[in-house]
C-alpha cells in the first residue's frame, strides 16, 4: 500500500473503499502461497522435525512392535562405536582432500579464462561438460579407468616412468580414498570455475586499468586486487564446496558395490543408508542425520558470519 | 629522444611478455580441457569397443572392430528383458514431471509472496528459506517412511513426492516476479480478469527465463538422483538410470563395453540439452550461487 500514494483530495473522496479493496486482493496472497506452506511443512519441517524425534527412540524399519523412547541411548551407542567415528574420519578426510584440489584448480582455471579475451566460453564448457553426467556415469567410468589394466595405470606408469605397476585404485586402503577424490574433483571443478568466472567478472574493469597504469605487474594485480575484491565469491564458494563434499554418496557407494573396502570410504551419507536400509535401525540413521544436519548448520552459519563481517571491512 | 626509444623498447618488452603470458594461459587450458575430456572420450569410445580392447594394454582411442551390439546389449540388461528402456522412461517422467511442477509450484508461491502483502508474508518467506538449510541426507529416512506410510513405494508418485519444489526454486521466482511490473496486473484487473486467470495467463506467461532455468536445475539434478530411487524402487521396473547403472556395473559378469554404452546412453539426453542450452547451464549455475548468497 505504501508504494502506490494516493494524492491526500483523492483519499478524502474515493479513498474510503480503496483499503479494504486492497485488503481483499491481499487475501489471495494467502492463495497463492498455499501450495509452498503445505509442501515445506509436510516435506520439510516434518520430517526434521521427525528425525530429531526419531533419534531418541528404538525404531526400527521392519518391526511391527511400537518404537520405544530410549533417551539417548541411541546417541551413546552411536558417539561410543568406532564404525561412526571411522565415517567421521572417512567423511573429513574425503572433504579435506577433494576441497583443496577443487578450490585452488577452479580459482586458477577462472583467473586464466577471465584474462583471455575469446575462447572463454569455449573452456567454460570443456571444463563444465563433466558436471553435466549424472554421478552414477561419473562413478562408473572411472570405475573402468581405475581397473589394474585401465587408463589410470597406464597414464602414471608412462609418465612416472613404472612400466607395469598397479597402483591398486580400488582395492588398496588409500588409493580408493584418492580415487573417490579424483571422480569429485573431476566432475565438479568445471562448475566452481564457473562461480569463480562471474565472481570475476563483477570485479570493476576501471580497478584493475587503474593498478595496470600504475605499473602493477599481474602477479600483483591477483593478489593485490582480484583476490580481495574476490572475498564474498571465495567464501561463498569454500562453502559450497565443502557443503557438496559433506554430501558425496554416487562415487562411494558404485566403488563398494564392485568390491572395493568399504572401511576407508565409509562416508557419513553412506552409513546412513546402510544403517537405515541394510540395518533397519531407523534410531541410529536418525542420530548420524541430526549430527550430519548440525554439522552443516554449522558450516551455513559460519558463512554468514564470514560474508557479513567482509561486508562491515569495505 | 632517448627517453622515448627507451619507452619504446619498454613496451615492446612489454608487449613480448604479454604475448608469452597469454601463449602459457592458453596452453594451461587447453592442456587442463583436454585432460578433463579424456574420460568422456574414453567413455563413447569404448562403448563401441569389445571388452578386450577397453580394458586393453596400451589402450587405443578409436575401436578397432567396432561392436555395435553393446548398445543392444545395455539395453536389453544382462538377463535380456530389456527393463532399462522402462528404467529410461521412469527417468524421464519423474525429471520432466518434477520440473514442471517446481516451475509452477515456485511461481505461484513466488507471486504470492512478490506481488501481495498480507500478514505473515515475511515470516513465511524466511520459513521456506530455512529449508535450504536442510540438506537432503538429513530427511531421507523419515520422508522414506512418509512414503512407506502413504504406501507410495514402487510408485512414480513416491519417486515425485518430496520433490514437487524447493526453496531455492520459490526465491528465484520471487527475485524475479518483484520487479514484474504492477500496473501490468493492475490493468487486467480493471478489466475484470480473475485473480487466477491473472496469475496463468499474464505472470506466468511472462516469466519464461527464470522459469526455464529453474526447470533445467531442476530436470538434471532429478535426472541425477540416485539415493532417494535407491530406497523408494525396490523392484526393476520403478527404478531410474542412476539406480539401474548401479545394478548394472554390480553384477559380476558385465561386459565392460556395454556398461559404457549404459553410460553414453545415460549422457546423450542431458549433453544434447547442454549443447542446444547452455546459457542456461552456465548461467543458472552462477544463479544457484547467487541465491545461496
Amino acid at each position: 500500500m505504501s508504494d502506490n500514494p494516493i494524492p491526500e483530495d483523492n483519499v478524502l473522496k474515493a479513498g474510503r473503499k480503496r483499503p479494504s479493496l486492497e485488503a481483499g486482493r491481499n487475501r489471495w496472497g494467502w492463495f497463492f502461497v498455499a501450495p509452498g506452506i503445505l509442501f515445506f511443512s509436510i516435506f520439510s519441517f516434518y520430517p526434521i522435525l521427525n528425525a530429531f524425534w526419531t533419534s531418541f527412540f528404538n525404531k526400527k524399519l521392519l518391526s511391527l512392535k511400537a518404537p520405544k523412547f530410549i533417551g539417548l541411548l541411541n546417541y551413546e551407542k552411536v558417539l561410543g562405536s568406532a564404525d561412526f567415528w571411522n565415517s567421521i574420519r572417512a567423511t573429513l578426510v574425503f572433504a579435506v582432500g577433494a576441497f583443496i584440489p577443487l578450490f585452488v584448480l577452479s580459482f586458477l582455471f577462472a583467473v586464466l579464462i577471465a584474462s583471455r579475451k575469446r575462447f572463454q566460453r569455449s573452456f567454460q564448457m570443456a571444463l563444465y561438460s563433466p558436471a553435466v553426467l549424472s554421478s552414477a556415469v561419473a562413478a562408473l567410468i572411472w570405475l573402468l579407468m581405475f581397473d589394474p589394466r585401465g587408463l589410470a595405470n597406464q597414464a602414471v606408469n608412462l609418465i612416472a616412468n613404472t612400466p607395469g605397476t598397479d597402483y591398486k585404485w580400488l582395492a588398496d586402503a588409500t588409493m580408493v580414498q584418492v580415487s573417490t577424490m579424483i571422480v569429485y574433483v573431476w566432475k565438479y571443478v568445471g562448475y566452481f570455475t564457473i562461480l569463480f568466472v562471474t565472481g570475476i567478472a563483477k570485479i570493476p574493469q576501471s580497478v584493475n586499468e587503474a593498478a595496470l597504469i600504475d605499473g602493477a605487474g599481474p602477479v600483483q594485480r591477483l593478489f593485490r586486487i582480484t583476490l580481495p575484491l574476490l572475498r564474498p565469491t571465495t567464501v561463498l564458494v569454500s562453502v559450497m564446496i565443502l557443503i557438496q563434499c559433506l554430501k558425496t554418496f554416487s562415487t562411494q557407494y558404485l566403488f563398494t558395490q564392485r568390491g572395493a573396502p568399504l572401511g576407508p570410504i565409509n562416508v557419513l551419507t553412506l552409513n546412513i543408508y546402510n544403517t537405515a536400509l541394510r540395518d533397519g535401525n531407523m534410531g541410529k540413521a536418525s542420530v548420524m542425520s541430526v549430527l550430519l544436519f548440525i554439522a552443516m548448520l554449522l558450516l551455513s552459519w559460519l558463512q554468514l558470519r564470514v560474508s557479513r563481517s567482509g561486508e562491515d571491512d569495505l | 629522444m632517448s627517453s622515448i626509444v627507451n619507452t619504446q623498447a619498454a613496451g615492446r618488452r612489454f608487449a613480448v611478455a604479454e604475448t608469452l603470458r597469454s601463449a602459457l594461459a592458453i596452453l594451461v587450458l587447453v592442456v587442463f580441457s583436454l585432460i578433463v575430456l579424456v574420460p568422456l572420450l574414453f567413455m563413447f569410445g569404448s562403448s563401441f569397443m569389445p571388452a578386450s580392447e577397453v580394458m586393453n594394454m596400451p589402450y587405443r582411442w578409436i575401436p578397432q572392430q567396432w561392436k555395435w551390439q553393446n548398445y543392444v546389449q545395455a539395453l536389453a540388461g544382462n538377463d535380456g528383458n530389456w527393463i532399462y528402456l522402462r528404467n529410461i522412461l521412469n527417468s524421464l517422467v519423474v525429471s520432466l514431471t518434477i520440473a514442471t511442477t517446481t516451475v509452477l509450484i515456485s511461481a505461484s508461491v513466488g507471486y504470492g509472496l512478490a506481488k501481495f502483502r498480507f500478514k505473515g508474508r515475511n515470516a513465511v518467506f524466511m520459513a521456506i528459506m530455512a529449508t535450504m538449510m536442510i540438506p537432503f541426507e538429513t530427511v531421507m529416512v523419515p520422508l522414506y517412511l512418509i512414503v512407506v506410510k502413504l504406501g507410495m513405494q514402487d510408485t512414480y508418485w513416491g519417486l515425485i513426492i518430496p520433490f514437487l519444489t524447493n526453496a531455492f526454486g520459490v526465491f528465484l521466482m520471487r527475485q524475479y516476479l518483484i520487479t514484474f511490473p504492477s500496473e501490468m496486473l493492475d490493468a487486467a484487473r480493471i478489466d475484470g480478469c480473475s485473480e487466477v486467470r491473472i496469475f496463468t495467463s499474464i505472470v506466468l506467461k511472462n516469466s519464461g527465463p527464470a522459469a526455464a532455468t529453474l526447470a533445467i536445475l531442476s530436470f538434471r539434478q532429478q535426472w541425477d538422483n540416485l539415493l532417494w530411487p535407491l530406497l523408494v524402487a525396490q523392484r526393476e521396473e520403478m527404478k531410474t538410470i542412476p539406480a539401474y547403472i548401479v545394478k548394472f556395473a554390480a553384477e559380476k559378469n558385465a561386459d565392460e563395453g556395454a556398461m559404457m554404452a549404459v553410460a553414453a546412453i545415460a549422457s546423450i539426453p542431458v549433453f544434447v540439452l547442454f549443447f542446444t542450452l547452455s546459457k542456461y547451464f552456465l548461467g543458472g549455475s552462477a544463479v544457484y550461487s547467487a541465491g545461496k548468497e
